[in-house]
Formats: structure tokens, C-alpha cells, sequence
């Protein structure tokens, strides 16, 4: 390179380096603003999380939203889900899907706050990144109804088999 | 040149579009820092003890930048800032869908994973966005905006 382009180049480079030092100016106004605020506002976070932020259970009303999957749904043997059977314990001994836990829901009773809390900490520890109901598939439908209890606890990414147990045996080839 | 003059006037509209972009973006993040926080958290990627921290403090330099794109005021830095933000954003959502996550990308409100889903099309919506970004860095001359005037008014 000559000494001229190395000019050239180099005065190219200085408004550059000119709004790379704005920007951080601009950054740490911005900073300083943020903290200030936060300071001030009744809503303020404290600046240092300590307990972790449950991720899975953000909104606490009852009947929370859920997801229609088909049976033929390949992400329902996706290693990501969790399985959740609604049916009574009779019908899920005689045959389920591999993997699915039996939650059996009960019209007149809502499930019970140790037996979601329990769920919850099942479906933290597997991994899963969704949770997959499946009920008798009749109508209503008890997976759906089961599947809108845990979201309404909290748990994102609730899905239940559109057509349930039935439907869901074409799965298993059954 | 003449291309560089056409390509300084495409650059006007590109940082008002990005300028409003981020600060419709940052509104719902500095109204809700603890939904925002919490979208932060679903990421798994920072740890917890810069959660809080860059859920305060990221909206606001949000903000900043966006208001600078559109008043036309240090237009290369602010649109440094945004590339820059385009970039971590893009990091996080490709860290993202590495893992599979199935959630809400928090971009602009904190919704559930079945309102505004990460996916491939967010990622290539973040790439046209840091393109633009790097679009108005290489070509905006301050056109029409606050720079233009104070250059005129001290000439």
C-alpha cells in the first residue's frame, strides 16, 4: 500500500472510529438512563436475579391456551415432547403410547395441585420442550380439558391429540 | 458517485423503518422489564446474574438508537448500535433453534411460543434487518434529518 492510499484509508477510518465512539457513548447513556429508571420505578427489578426464573410456569389463571396436533403429528414421538395420557388408569394399563405418564382427569374433580406440581417437575427434569395430552378423544374431550388445566398452571407449550387415545394408535401401528 | 447519492437517499427511508421498528420494539420490554426478563431467561443462554441487568438496561439503548435513526441524529452510530443488536439477536435465536426450543421469540411483546414462534423465517427477518442496518452504516450522508441541519445551520 502507498502512502497516499494509506491516507486515503485512513481518513476513510476516522468518521468511522468517530461513530464507533459514539456508539459506545450512546450505549452507555443509555445504560445509565436504564438504571436510573429502573431505580426510580415502584416496578423496578432488583439489578441481580437470584432465584432462577421459572420458564415453564410464567401465568398463574386457570385455563390457559392449547394447541390442536394431529395424530399423524411426527412431533409427537419427537424425543421433545412429553406425554401426558387423561384417560382412566384401566384404559392406559391396557395400552398407551411409549413414554406417556397417566394423569387420569376427572370431570367433577380438577387434578390436583401436588399431582400438577408433580407433572411440572417431571416435565422440567425430562427436557421436553412441549407437553402432548391425549384423552378419549370423545366430545368433550378429556385431554384437551386436561391439557388447558396445565397451561392454565403455568406450563408453556401445552398440545393435545386432536382425536385422542383412538386416533393416536395409528401412531403404534396399532 | 451518482450511485452513492441514489443509494444515500434509499438510506432515509431504511433507518426510519428501523427506527420505528426498534422503538415499537423496546415500548412493551421497558413497560414489562419482568415479562421481558423472563423472555431473556427462556433463552438459556446468559446466566442468571445478567438477566436482570440487560433486561433493563437493552430497551433503553433500544430506544436510544431507534430515536436517533429517526430524528437523523449521529446516524452512523446509532445504526452501529442496531447492527450491533441485530447481531447478539440473531445469536440468540440460532442458539435457539439449535436446541430446539419451541418459544416466544420476545421481540416485540411477551407471548406465548404459539403467538410469535421462533423459527427460520424469524432468523432471515433478523438477517434483512441487520442488512439494512449495514445499509444505512455504509451509505446514509444524513440526507434529511438532524445532522443535515446542524451541518447547515454551522455552515
Amino acid at each position: 500500500m502507498s502512502a497516499e492510499s494509506r491516507v486515503v484509508a485512513g481518513a476513510r477510518a476516522q468518521p468511522f472510529r468517530r461513530a464507533l465512539r459514539e456508539a459506545a457513548v450512546v450505549a452507555v447513556v443509555g445504560a445509565v438512563t436504564a438504571l436510573v429508571i429502573n431505580a426510580l420505578r415502584p416496578d423496578g427489578l432488583v439489578l441481580i436475579a437470584h432465584t432462577p426464573y421459572q420458564t415453564l410456569v410464567p401465568c398463574p389463571e386457570p385455563g390457559g391456551p392449547v394447541e390442536a396436533l394431529d395424530a399423524h403429528d411426527p412431533e409427537i414421538t419427537s424425543q421433545r415432547s412429553f406425554l401426558v395420557d387423561a384417560r382412566p388408569r384401566a384404559d392406559f394399563d391396557r395400552r398407551h403410547l411409549a413414554g406417556a405418564i397417566n394423569v387420569p382427569y376427572d370431570w367433577l374433580d380438577p387434578v390436583p395441585e401436588d399431582t400438577l406440581a408433580e407433572l411440572a417437575r417431571s416435565i422440567a427434569a425430562s427436557g421436553a420442550t412441549r407437553v402432548v395430552v391425549y384423552g378419549d378423544g370423545g366430545r368433550p374431550d378429556s385431554g384437551e380439558h386436561l391439557g388447558k388445566e396445565i397451561s392454565g398452571r403455568g406450563i408453556k407449550n401445552v398440545y393435545f391429540i386432536r382425536g385422542g387415545a383412538p386416533a393416536a394408535r395409528a401412531l403404534e401401528g396399532g | 458517485m451518482r450511485a452513492d447519492r441514489i443509494a444515500a437517499w434509499f438510506a432515509v427511508p431504511a433507518r426510519w423503518y428501523l427506527g420505528v421498528l426498534f422503538v415499537g420494539a423496546c415500548l412493551h420490554k421497558i413497560a414489562e422489564p419482568a415479562s421481558f426478563a423472563l423472555d431473556i431467561a427462556t433463552y438459556d443462554i446468559l446466566p442468571l446474574v445478567a438477566v436482570n441487568l440487560v433486561a433493563i438496561v437493552l430497551p433503553w439503548i433500544e430506544l436510544y438508537a431507534g430515536a436517533m435513526l429517526i430524528a437523523g441524529w449521529r446516524v452512523r452510530a446509532s445504526s452501529l448500535i442496531v447492527a450491533a443488536m441485530m447481531l447478539v439477536f440473531l445469536a440468540a435465536l440460532w442458539i435457539a433453534l439449535a436446541r430446539g426450543l419451541d418459544m416466544s421469540c420476545g421481540c416485540f411483546a411477551s407471548q406465548g411460543a404459539e403467538e410469535d414462534p421462533i423459527s427460520r423465517v424469524t432468523v432471515l427477518r433478523d438477517i434483512v434487518w441487520l442488512g439494512l442496518a449495514l445499509f444505512v452504516v455504509a451509505f446514509d450522508r444524513g440526507l434529511v434529518g438532524l445532522d443535515h441541519w446542524l451541518e447547515r445551520r454551522i455552515s
